[in-house]
């Protein structure tokens, strides 16, 4: 019985082909549009390096690219960190650079001179094929290849793995979430087939994920958790032998392979649970193998003890270990991800990061829209067959949600799970509704001529949307979707009829209609969101005039390339470790700590430099060479992320390391607030910070009264002066203000009071010291 | 014939010291008081032409020649004998005589115990001088002149005065010293006197009266200094009289005791030789370092290298206006530092090697941006700072030592895995057809 | 990573002392229904435990100064030991119905690539 009649003369072959054609149209269709959303950034903004890190990489790469391979492993920067230096070819993931020097040497080779920043730029665009395609492949062993198109389509087009794949923001994530999805599917097609193949595919990709990204770590704990769990589920095969085993025996030997990681696989406690798993594999594996040969009774029982006890003795193995020192207890980044106020209280460092931040609910339907609701639907469609790949993708699921709870950043690996579960949810749904055949239950009543006309411009309709959106790939999906559910429905089970099903034309196209109208708007909020909150550069700053024309503020390229021409070559420039990597890269100038924050002290003292009078900052200062100090003032223009508005993390971070010399309560008012107008405190008013970002603003306002936009607070009229300091430049809105650091005064004065004596102001008569007593 | 000889080499010696003696320039202005006659100075005038100087004189007052001409000293040396003047000529402002200092212009101060800009502008320079009309009093040794003129021996050692010097006639005001390193006093107050009111002279009760009027401080001692040099971080040489008729003919003239004459002409001289750079003036003319076994610098060092550091040190010589080697440095010491010196050794002169400098060390276990830092100060010389930035790295991956002979075991046991696998490989496919056939049999059955 | 199969290994005597018959039953039943191919991999599986146990007990005993060769030794040991025994129940015929796709040829071939990788990672590793 069917609710509409379906083409009957196509042959089996004719119909399998055009089916693989379509999805090859689709896969190349999805990719275009992943890739084409991700360039707004270039055609908003302009072919540019994004935000912080990139930078940094984008630098590497270019050491990279000019010096080769070798000579960028044993790169010693002695420009960041000051003096301190910075091993880099040991303290980096080195996969994106040495991926984009790969493509940047073979498209040489092939006499294309590609710039080597054009290729970092498009890098991240490029790989979001790659992740759609992983994405596909990983799906179809879920469920069927719709679903994985479908997958495919929202990876490509997802907000939330789009924040961080734009075009030129080139960061390891980039091309990690390919990696990730691509050992993932490796994994799963081992487990299933039991193939050693697939087991050493998934081992050099999670190689090349250790290289590339500081997640694995997600990886290294996900695999071992869905095997542990499959383990205690009574589902062990040799199949799960074989895939773990020859995985993680690879795997781990070629992690250590990284610098970067070296020993830890079998160090630190974060990897400890990949090798329990191991060890716990070989114990069952070992104890199936006896049981094979063996049929007493008691010996089993035997055998079973033995196993538990072998376990409980590894396990308290290891904690002796641990307790030992041989293995490094957990890290303060992983304690912060299971107790939210940890690294608030002992590693404020972690905690200053905005990413690092507990997510909002808004931003996940900002990164998700409709998948968020999709997604717990997906899952519980998971659980109703919940094969053994089910149940990865069901604690990936759980595991991820929670993460991303925690962290802003880790949004990003619950993107793809959140892709998968939807698209199988989804795929479901379209499935049951095109489903052709009706219950088999009384008479059925449909006319057989009214269907096959309103099923010609059901499909006419799908094929106008795919001709409106061609570019997302979706409304191809959604013909995809139904030539193949006609197929399923037409090969499976002709001769079945069902028990359930939908009746009637109308339900289905509700239904339909309705699932086509909300994957429309999921489109329309991509694309709404990639163009207008992810795209943005935040090295050039856009703003729209009052006629609503956008005006862009470029300071801090502008400050960055004034740095670059007036200063001298070896200068030291003095900034919150924000804008290290961005110095060090636009500016070409010596940091003294960067975005890569791997020494807290050396942070700590650039904090406890911003947050102390000017005596005391000094000779910090002289100490570590400081020629300019430089600091981002939001207040003129309301550039809100501007370093009044960090300082109280700078003064945080200090106090860590001198609890003595800086109290974060002296920078608040009596009442406890965070002020910057006449009634802020002392230690406020002194610090150099914020004479930095106040000096000579209130000469702006001509006598006016002084506002600073981003507080929104009035300043006392009379500004903070500046002994130690002099203002070397300050960018047109006033957002990069560099101070140059004054030299030791001629006369060993101490430059207070030579700045006094230069303004002509009349010192206090001195006596001579006291060297013996007058006796009277 | 000898005296002959002697005349022509000194003819030929003015002829090369008209040319010049400072190290640093030879125009010289006299910022005469009109109070004062140029007369009454000529010993030392006339001793400062004969050595080359171009002197100018100009009354505090003119408005030429300007000091300071736009933004360029014009004047290598400066002399303000203006112990009483209160008011000067614009350009003449105290913050632009220190501008002075730091464009290496030389400068003697002359004080007076009336109130003045300039005594306002010694405090800068961390000397502390008495309240006004209070000169320096002593009534040792029994003597024919006034308690005010006082006959001060050279006691002080320093190397810019000639040796053995007769005690110098002084008058004139005496300063405490505040505790700047950059002072290099060269004449202090005899122990038995003070500093008091002269008008109403003597008697025990002005040691009180200025004991009160001082404070808890006591102006009196041989703690006051009375002629003091004071050398910039920048090497720019200043000098503090408290009394200008030290340089005066009279003083220079008068004898200490009977047949001795005072040393006051050859101590002007010297002092005024040390403020325009003349005496004790050293530079470094350039440091290299290198590997042991190399000649070329590096560009970086791998941690614990052994470098050889070496720096060149030239004297200026006064009489041959030349430069010259100097090796009598044997204090001189090398700081490798990053944040805090690392290693602190010192510098000895090379045998044989006139000016040259050199140590040889192993830098030390730890990656970072090094500098060799040679910092020479001692009182009186030219401050010696020199500083050279290079990177410490780690060594390269192919730098560590490798197979290690404690490690044979497993070595041999990861090759004789690799050979296992090769056997295990060849014996299975030898067996594989035998296997196949056998399984394809077992089918067959 | 030695720690669980030390522990197996001493489950032996310990199941001996208590039922020595079991043991014997267990090697006679070994040896009845296991092919020689099997044993084949079974004797190169004894080979490696030998070699890995020896490592490790020098590593714990005398030095571990070089840890990465260490490791990469001890690893070679381990991994190539899991491949083998991965190879051993892939071409178990008892195992047939578990792995469907992977004939006793794709088995091996599986197992050579493997290891190779394996081997390659261990030699970069060890100096």
């Amino acid at each position: 019985m069917l609710a509409y009649s379906l083409p009957s003369d196509i042959s089996p072959s004719t119909f399998v082909n055009t089916a693989s054609l379509v999805r090859i149209v689709a896969l190349g269709l999805i990719s275009a549009a992943a890739i084409s959303s991700r360039l707004f950034a270039v055609v908003n903004f302009e072919s540019i390096i994004h935000e912080f890190d990139p930078w940094f990489n984008y630098r590497a790469t270019r050491v990279l690219a000019s010096k080769g391979f070798y000579e960028f492993w044993n790169w010693f920067d002695p420009t960041a960190w000051y003096p301190l230096g910075r091993v880099v070819g040991g303290t980096i993931y080195p996969g994106l650079m040495a991926t984009s020097g790969v493509i940047y040497n073979i498209l040489h080779a092939l006499n294309l001179p590609v710039d080597i920043r054009n290729i970092c730029v498009l890098l991240a665009p490029g790989f979001s094929a790659f992740t759609a395609w992983a994405t596909y492949m990983f799906t179809k062993e879920m469920k069927d290849e719709s679903a994985g198109l479908l997958a495919a389509a929202f990876i490509g087009i997802v907000p939330g793995y789009i924040s961080r794949s734009v075009a030129g923001s080139y960061d390891n994530e980039a091309i990690a979430i390919f990696l990730l999805m691509f050992t993932f599917y490796a994994w799963i097609k081992a487990l299933k087939t039991g193939s050693a193949l697939f087991g050493t595919i998934a081992a050099l990709f999670y190689f090349y994920m250790v290289a590339a990204w500081g997640g694995y770590a997600f990886i290294t704990n996900m695999i071992p958790l869905h095997a542990f769990v499959l383990l205690l589920m009574g589902r062990y095969t040799n199949r799960l032998y074989v895939a773990y085993c020859s995985w993680y025996a690879i795997g781990t030997l070629s992690s250590m392979q990284v610098p970067f990681v070296g020993f830890q696989p079998v160090r630190t406690s974060e990897h400890m649970a990949a090798l329990g798993i191991f060890g716990l594999l070989q114990i069952v594996a070992f104890a199936q193998l006896i049981r094979s040969h063996v049929t007493s009774k008691q010996f089993q029982d035997l055998l079973f003890v033995s196993v538990i006890s072998a376990a409980v003795l590894g396990m308290a193995a290891m904690v002796l270990l641990t307790y030992k020192g041989w293995i490094a207890p957990w890290t303060g980044r992983f304690y912060s991800l299971w107790d939210t106020g940890y690294a608030k209280k002992y590693i404020p460092i972690i905690a200053s990061v905005s990413e690092h931040q507990p997510t909002a609910w808004p931003s996940f339907f900002m990164d998700l829209h409709m998948l968020t609701f999709l997604f717990p639907f997906g899952v519980l469609v998971l659980f109703r067959t919940l094969r053994d790949e089910h149940v990865f993708v069901i604690i990936y699921a759980v595991m991820g949600t929670y993460f991303a709870g925690v962290m802003v950043r880790l949004m990003l690996t619950l993107t793809p799970c959140v892709c998968v579960a939807s698209a199988v949810g989804l795929s479901q749904l379209i499935d049951t509704f095109m489903d052709p055949r009706e219950p088999d239950v009384g008479e059925e009543e449909e006319k057989e001529d009214g269907s096959s006309t309103t099923a010609t411009p059901s499909k006419k309709a799908a094929k106008k949307e795919k001709n409106a959106a061609p570019v997302t790939g979706v409304g191809a999906i959604d013909d995809i979707v139904s030539t193949l559910s006609i197929a399923g429905g037409l090969e499976k089970d002709k001769s079945a009829k069902a028990k359930t099903g939908i009746f009637g034309l109308d339900t289905r196209m509700v239904v339909l209609f309705n699932t086509a109208a909300m994957l429309l708007f999921f489109v329309l909020h991509c694309t709404w969101v990639t163009s207008n909150a992810y795209s943005s550069p935040s090295v050039v700053l856009a703003s729209s005039n009052p006629d609503g024309s956008q005006h862009i503020i470029d300071d801090f390229r502008e400050a960055y390339y004034w740095l670059r021409m007036n200063t001298k070559e070896d200068a030291v420039v003095m900034s919150w470790w924000d804008y290290g990597y961005q110095i060090a890269g636009m500016a070409d100038r010596v940091t003294l700590v960067d975005n890569n924050t791997w020494n807290n002290t050396h942070i700590a003292t650039v904090g406890k430099a911003m947050s102390s009078p000017e005596e005391v900052a000094y000779p910090i200062l002289r100490k570590h060479d400081v020629d300019y100090v430089l600091v981002i003032f939001g207040g003129l223009i309301g550039y809100s992320g501007d370093d009044i508005n960090k300082f109280l993390w700078m003064v945080r971070i200090a106090q860590g390391v001198w609890p003595d010399e800086i109290q974060e309560p002296n920078y608040f008012t009596q009442q406890g607030e965070y002020r910057v107008d006449d009634q802020a405190s002392k230690a406020m008013k002194d610090s150099l910070m914020y004479k930095m970002s106040y000096y000579r603003f209130a000469e702006l306002f001509g006598g006016g009264q002084v506002v600073d936009r981003v507080r929104q607070q009035y300043l006392p009229k009379q500004g903070p002066t500046l002994d130690y300091l002099d203002e070397a430049f300050t960018s047109e809105n006033w957002i990069v203000r560099i101070f140059q650091v004054k030299k030791e005064d001629l006369l060993g004065r101490d430059l207070k009071s030579a700045n006094g004596f230069a303004q002509g102001k009349k010192r206090k008569r001195s006596k001579p010291p006291v060297k013996r007593r007058v006796l009277a | 014939m000898f005296r002959i000889w002697r005349v022509l080499l000194l003819i030929l010696s003015l002829a090369i010291l008209s040319y010049a003696r400072s190290s640093t320039g030879n125009s010289l202005l006299v910022v005469l008081d009109p109070s004062l006659s140029k007369d009454n100075y000529s010993i030392f005038f006339k001793g400062l032409e004969e050595q080359g100087y171009e002197l100018t004189f100009r009354a505090p007052k003119d408005v030429t020649p300007a000091i300071i001409q736009d933004g360029i000293a014009s004047f290598a040396h400066v002399i303000l004998f203006t112990p009483e003047t209160k008011t000067y000529a614009k350009d003449i402002v105290p913050q632009a005589l220190v501008d002075l200092l730091s464009k290496n212009t030389n400068v003697i101060f002359a004080l007076g115990s009336k109130q003045t800009p300039l005594t306002s502008l010694a405090s800068e320079f961390s000397l502390i001088l008495p309240p006004p009309g209070t000169p320096l009093i002593s009534h040792f040794p029994e003597r024919d002149t006034p308690a005010t003129v006082v006959p001060i021996p050279v006691s002080f050692p320093s190397p810019a005065l000639t040796s053995g010097l007769s005690p110098v006639w002084y008058s004139g005001i005496p300063f405490a010293l505040g505790n700047n390193p950059l002072l290099v006093p060269f004449l202090n107050a005899p122990s038995e006197s003070f500093a008091a009111d002269t008008t109403e002279d003597s008697g025990a009760d002005a040691i009180v009266d200025a004991a009160e009027r001082g404070g808890e401080g006591l102006w009196a001692g041989k703690d006051m200094s009375v002629v003091t040099g004071f050398q910039t971080i920048d090497g720019g040489r200043a000098l503090f009289v408290g009394g200008i008729e030290l340089f005066s003919d009279e003083f220079a003239k008068k004898e200490v005791t009977k047949g001795v004459k005072s040393g006051n002409a050859q101590f002007a001289r010297d002092v005024a030789a040390w403020t325009f750079q003349e005496s004790l003036v050293l530079r470094v003319d350039g440091s290299t370092h290198h590997k042991v076994n190399e000649t070329q610098p590096g560009d970086k060092y791998t941690t614990n290298d052994h470098v050889v550091y070496s720096t060149h040190i030239s004297k200026y010589n006064p009489t041959t206006c030349t430069w010259e080697p100097f090796s009598g440095l044997t204090d001189m010491q090398l700081e490798f530092t990053m944040l805090d010196p690392h290693i602190r050794t010192s510098l000895p002169p090379v045998q044989g090697k006139p000016g040259e400098y050199s140590v040889t060390f192993r830098i030390p276990d730890r990656h970072g941006v090094f500098k060799f830092v040679v910092d020479y100060k001692r009182k009186g010389w030219t401050h010696l700072h020199s500083s050279t930035t290079v990177p410490v790295v780690p060594p390269r991956h192919d730098e560590y030592p490798r197979f290690l002979s404690a490690a044979w075991p497993y070595y041999v046991g990861a090759i004789s895995t690799s050979a296992g696998f090769v056997i295990f490989s060849v014996l299975w496919l030898a067996g594989d057809d035998r296997g196949s056939r056998r399984r394809k049999g077992a089918k067959a059955e | 990573m030695a720690g669980p199969k030390a522990s197996t290994a001493a489950s032996k005597p310990a199941s001996s002392a208590v039922d020595p018959n079991a043991i014997h039953s267990l090697w006679k039943a070994y040896n009845d229904t296991t092919p020689s191919r099997l044993k084949l991999i079974d004797s190169f599986l004894v080979f490696l435990m030998l070699s890995g146990i020896a490592q490790f007990l020098y590593c714990i005993l005398i030095t571990n100064f070089p840890f990465n060769a260490f490791l990469a030794g001890f690893g070679s040991c381990v991994g190539q030991f899991v491949l083998t025994a991965s190879l051993r129940t892939q071409v178990n015929p008892e195992n047939r119905g578990e792995f469907k796709d992977v004939s006793p040829e794709r088995a091996f071939a599986d197992f050579a690539l493997g290891s190779i990788v394996l081997h390659f990672f261990v030699f970069n590793f060890l100096g």
